[in-house]
C-alpha cells in the first residue's frame, strides 16, 4: 500500500462516477497503471456498479401507462 | 387540451424507471404504484412551472422522492438516521478475493452469479438515507448534483452518504452470496 493507494481509494465512486477532473483523473488513472491491486480492485467495481444498474430494476405492470393516462385525463376534464 | 398531451408525450416515457425506483423505495408493488400515480399527478398539475429546456427527468425524480418521504416518514417515528459502523474500502473485492485465493477472475464469475433478486434485496436493505443516493445513482445514473437537487442535501453529504451506502450494500450483497453458496465458504 502506498500514497497513491490511499489516494486512489479515497476516490473510488468519484472516478467511477465521472466526477472529478479531467487532472485528478489522470492522476489516479497513472497509478492504476503502476498498481496490480488497485487496477484489479476498480475493475471490479465498475463491473459491480454495471451488475447493480441492470439486475436492481423492476417492470411496471402493463395497465400503469393506461391508469397514468385516465388519472391525467380526469384530472383535465375537471380542471378545464 | 394541448398541455395534457405534451404531458403526456414528454412524461410517460419515465413512467417505467419511476415505478421501477419507486418499488425500491417502498419495498412493495402496490405502494410503488399508488407513489407513481401520485407524482404523475402532481407532475400534471405542476406542469406550467416546468421550464422546458431544463431536465424533466430529474424534475419528475424530485417529485417522486417528495412523495415517498412525505408519505413513509409520517409513519416512522423517527428517519432512520442510523449508523452503519466502519465498513472496509473495497469490501466484496477483499472478502471475495480471501475465499477464493489465487484463482484468476473467480471475483467476476461470483458477479455473474449475483442475481436481480440479490441486487434488489440488498438495495432494500439499505436505511432510507443510504438508499435513495445509492438508487438513484447506481441504478438511475444521476449525477451528484442532480442527486442533492432531487433529495434536496448538498452535494458532500450525497458523496459521503454514496459513499458509506455502497459499502453497506456491498456487505450485504457478501452475505447473500454466502447464504447461496456462491463463495466457496459456508454461511
Amino acid at each position: 500500500m502506498s500514497a497513491g493507494c490511499d489516494h486512489a481509494i479515497e476516490y473510488v465512486y468519484n472516478y467511477l462516477d465521472e466526477e472529478l477532473t479531467w487532472a485528478h483523473r489522470m492522476r489516479i488513472r497513472w497509478h492504476l497503471r503502476h498498481c496490480d491491486h488497485c487496477c484489479s480492485a476498480f475493475e471490479f467495481e465498475t463491473k459491480l456498479k454495471a451488475v447493480i444498474r441492470e439486475r436492481g430494476c423492476d417492470e411496471p405492470p402493463p395497465e400503469l401507462f393506461d391508469r397514468l393516462h385516465a388519472l391525467i385525463q380526469q384530472e383535465a376534464e375537471e380542471t378545464s | 387540451m394541448a398541455e395534457q398531451a405534451n404531458f403526456e408525450r414528454d412524461a410517460m416515457q419515465y413512467a417505467p424507471q419511476l415505478y421501477s425506483a419507486a418499488l425500491r423505495m417502498a419495498r412493495n408493488p402496490a405502494d410503488a404504484e399508488d407513489i407513481v400515480q401520485e407524482t404523475f399527478l402532481k407532475a400534471f398539475r405542476a406542469y406550467h412551472t416546468f421550464k422546458e429546456g431544463t431536465n424533466l427527468k430529474a424534475w419528475l425524480y424530485r417529485i417522486l422522492t417528495n412523495t415517498y418521504i412525505n408519505r413513509y416518514r409520517k409513519q416512522q417515528r423517527r428517519p432512520s438516521e442510523v449508523e452503519l459502523g466502519d465498513l472496509q474500502d473495497f469490501y466484496l473485492f477483499r472478502r471475495l478475493g480471501e475465499q477464493t485465493g489465487a484463482e484468476p477472475s473467480a471475483e467476476d464469475s461470483v458477479l455473474d452469479q449475483i442475481v436481480d433478486a440479490d441486487v434488489k434485496e440488498a438495495l432494500e436493505s439499505l436505511p432510507e438515507h443510504f438508499r435513495l443516493p445509492v438508487l438513484l445513482a447506481d441504478v438511475e445514473g444521476f449525477s451528484y448534483k442532480e442527486i442533492a437537487q432531487i433529495i434536496d442535501i448538498p452535494i458532500g453529504t450525497v458523496m459521503s452518504r454514496l459513499h458509506r451506502g455502497r459499502k453497506a450494500l456491498q456487505q450485504k450483497l457478501w452475505s447473500l452470496a454466502e447464504e447461496r453458496g456462491l463463495t466457496g465458504s459456508g454461511p
